[in-house]
């Protein structure tokens, strides 16, 4: 997947209203809460097959942490 | 021969919380993506002075409004809010509904997976020739485990009591059930403190978790990431097993009911098992997550819609790790 395209689902699904870059923090987006947390697990678990548990979203930060998270090789 | 659900009644309690009443209480966050979301409008929880069995009590007397609780010779009894540590609670509830002492009667703790495995548990009771009409209760007030300040949990439980009439019969009503353990995951979903391993601390520590919620161990405990993947990750699977077993497709399937967890988390596992919308009950909005009350809710509210035979898969999953579940056939309103 792309990183853009990544970036803009992302925004979609969190429902986020001022427009990520890879160097926001997620923690800082007056969206964030448990349910973010919980549209986050969905999301990347339907697009990578990928599992974010308690710890995981315990340790992201920017939206660049979360893509390495995620695997730096799943995006072109 | 086999076992069929006859009737099922359900209560909550009078205390009726909005989500208009949790926003007062934390004016800091906004409940609309939370409704939106997770489905969940109102709950209600006990007073403080009132049980799992009180509830329990009015739920079974609503069914012996319809049927005669002469008939009833076993009593299994669903909670993880018993009355007492000892005796079960069972036995007490067989003294206040005036229920015949020839009967058995037991307690067994299980939250979510409990209702499935009390259909199962029914069903070899009948089929082994050991009962003939089961009462199945299920009761909980997990509003007494959370902590004032546990806003997650406060807007996801409910608490609620069902009764459910189970009865020896012609034709075969219950199908095959399977069921699933992992108690790796014990600490996923816990009241740490209360039982023989830890005493009820009153000066337990408060701690903070996900977005500022709190608790003690004292309180319930949810590790809310964690649970979502577990269900996520096993459930959508299990279903399928669980169709093998009974030689059947999603097609062939009328209504899946599982358990009333979280709205977003069912339409997840929904897409997973590729099931329609139509044929897969969603509907929290009025009592919310009641633990192992929700499936029976759920079928009584479904079988209100039904004009003939209806196969219905019901799945329970949670504390513990545990799941269970099974196909039921439902041929009138319960």
């Amino acid at each position: 997947m792309k990183k853009d395209d990544f970036i803009s689902g992302l925004q979609e699904e969190l429902e986020i209203e001022t427009t990520l870059e890879t160097t926001t923090n997620l923690k800082d987006l007056e969206e964030w809460d448990s349910m973010a947390a919980m549209l986050l697990i969905g999301y990347v678990s339907n697009e990578f097959a990928v599992t974010l548990n308690a710890d995981s979203i315990k340790n992201i930060t920017t939206v660049e942490s979360l893509i390495e998270m995620i695997g730096l090789d799943k995006f072109n | 021969m086999g076992a069929i659900i006859k009737a099922i009644e359900y209560i909550y309690p009078n205390n009726k919380i909005t989500n208009t009443d949790l926003s007062n209480q934390f004016p800091d966050y906004d409940f609309t993506k939370f409704e939106e979301k997770v489905g969940i409008k109102n709950r209600y929880w006990v007073d403080e002075n009132e049980t799992a069995l009180d509830l329990a009590i009015k739920a079974c007397e609503k069914l012996f409004l319809r049927f005669s609780k002469d008939a009833i010779d076993y009593v299994l009894y669903c909670t993880q809010s018993p009355e007492y540590v000892l005796p079960t609670t069972a036995c007490i509830l067989q003294d206040k509904l005036g229920l015949s002492k020839n009967i058995g009667a037991l307690d067994f703790n299980l939250g979510c997976s409990g209702y499935t495995y009390g259909i199962s548990l029914a069903k070899a009771l009948i089929n082994s020739n050991q009962a003939k009409n089961i009462l199945l209760v299920t009761s909980e007030t997990y509003s007494k485990y959370l902590h004032p300040l546990d806003r997650s949990n406060r807007a996801i439980f409910g608490d609620a009591a069902t009764a459910t009439l189970i009865s020896f019969d012609k034709k075969e009503g219950v199908g095959e059930f399977l069921f699933g353990t992992d108690g790796s995951g014990y600490d996923k979903l816990i009241v740490k403190n209360g039982g023989s391993k830890f005493s009820y601390n009153p000066n337990a520590e408060e701690i903070s978790y996900g977005t500022n919620n709190i608790y003690t161990d004292n309180h319930l405990y949810m590790d809310g990431p964690e649970v979502f993947n577990f269900t996520n990750e096993v459930i959508p699977n299990f279903t399928k097993e669980v169709l093998h077993k009974n030689n059947l497709n999603v097609e062939d399937i009328s209504q899946f009911v599982f358990h009333q967890a979280n709205a977003f988390m069912l339409n997840f596992m929904r897409k997973r098992l590729k099931a329609s919308k139509e044929n897969f009950f969603v509907d929290l909005e009025d009592g919310g997550n009641t633990v192992s009350c929700t499936i029976p809710i759920a079928l009584k509210k479904y079988s209100q819609s039904i004009l003939d035979e209806s196969s219905v898969i019901i799945v329970g999953f949670g504390v513990g790790l545990s799941w269970s579940g099974g196909l039921i056939k439902i041929n009138n309103k319960l």
